[in-house]
């Protein structure tokens, strides 16, 4: 268990460190949060025809309210959390590949619903916008991360029982 | 542990959640006192030339410096002239206090009090380390050089890394971890050891 932990905390550290640098923040983090903001627009536009995406930004063309999708917004740190998880626990590469494309995906699909929540929550109460956005929902997101691997585990002893090593 | 167990302690961590975070709202200037006790301390023995003191207001911690701002020109404040100061808010990283709660009081262990306790001392200690680094960035920021030249200050990446660390993973981050090695004993833990041990045999 003490090995499992120290390959994750340092995985957790590089890959931290990797997504933090500028040339990796303008080529993948930024186009990508670009690209979740337009699928959280595409998302409510057949039921709510005023709102727009422009780059990070989500906006009501009405009331003019925008939310930008910053770092710590896009899921990417709660990816990195479950990639560090997968990567630290024995198991054979497919199944790794396997748990971080669906892991990922979970992730983004519980961040949609959260930045498209708090879009409207922010046009309706600023104040439990703010706490939402601030201390709820990472939470929410962290308990995503932890469902996730759990069920990776559960996956993994059903599966193939002689997995390789890393 | 069956899996209807995780299923419990998912479902029970979600509904504990509505009465922890409610009890945090209510409750945060007191939760968060040790955090800043510690953040003061911590300050005062890392920045004893750049940090005046610290005040603590519910939610907030106010950083007071010996740097003061005169026509655009940050530099040390003389004699009664007032030092910039900083408002961190308290709660960007003891939020992680009722997720832990929650986590905690929805699982079966044995003496969960004494975890809990054992497990608020250390999320005080990275609630610290978080005013810390809060604090580290504001200085960076606002006084910018000569508070990167002060004596045993990292450089600005190091301050900048710290802190997206510190507040976009830790507080969610450590009570998950914490929680975890508390689970030892626990069918889930013995079930993951039996997991680890079996996958190296293989």
């Amino acid at each position: 268990m003490f090995k499992f932990l120290l390959i994750f905390i340092t995985c957790l550290m590089v890959l931290f460190t990797i997504e933090l640098l500028n040339p990796v923040q303008a080529a993948v983090i930024q186009p990508f949060t670009a690209v979740l903001a337009w699928v959280a627009a595409s998302v409510v536009l057949p039921f709510d025809d005023t709102v727009i995406s422009s780059g990070r930004v989500l906006r009501d063309s009405v009331s003019g309210f925008a939310v930008s999708i910053e770092a710590g917004c896009n899921g990417v740190e709660a990816s990195i959390v479950l990639i560090a998880g997968v990567l630290a626990f024995p198991a054979n590469w497919r199944q790794r590949t396997a748990a971080i494309t669906l892991g990922f995906l979970a992730i983004q699909l519980l961040n949609i619903l959260r930045i498209v929540s708090l879009f409207y929550l922010g046009q309706w109460n600023y104040d439990v916008f703010e706490w939402t956005h601030l201390y709820l929902w990472p939470v929410l997101i962290m308990l995503d991360v932890l469902l996730v691997f759990a069920l990776y585990l559960r996956w993994l002893s059903r599966s193939d029982p002689s997995p390789e090593h890393a | 542990m069956r899996d209807i167990a995780f299923r419990q302690q998912i479902l029970t961590t979600l509904l504990l959640l509505a009465i922890t975070f409610g009890l945090w709202m209510a409750a945060e200037p007191l939760l968060a006192t040790p955090a800043k006790w510690l953040a003061h301390a911590l300050l005062a023995f890392w920045l004893p030339d750049v940090i005046e003191t610290t005040i603590f207001e519910p939610g907030a911690l106010l950083v007071v410096t010996k740097f003061t701002e005169v026509d655009g020109i940050i530099r040390l404040a003389i004699s009664d002239e007032e030092g910039l100061a900083f408002r961190l808010n308290t709660r960007l990283v003891s939020y992680g206090l009722p997720f832990y709660a929650a986590l905690l009081w929805g699982s079966r262990i044995a003496k969960p009090f004494n975890t809990f306790a054992w497990g608020l001392f250390v999320l005080w200690a990275a609630m610290a380390l978080g005013l810390t680094a809060m604090t580290a960035k504001d200085l960076m920021l606002v006084i910018g050089q000569p508070f990167l030249a002060t004596a045993w200050v990292p450089p600005s990446a190091v301050i900048a890394v710290s802190y997206q660390f510190s507040v976009l993973l830790m507080p969610t981050l450590a009570p998950v971890l914490l929680w975890v090695l508390q689970l030892r004993d626990s069918p889930l833990w013995k079930r993951l050891e039996n997991q680890l041990q079996t996958s190296r045999g293989n």
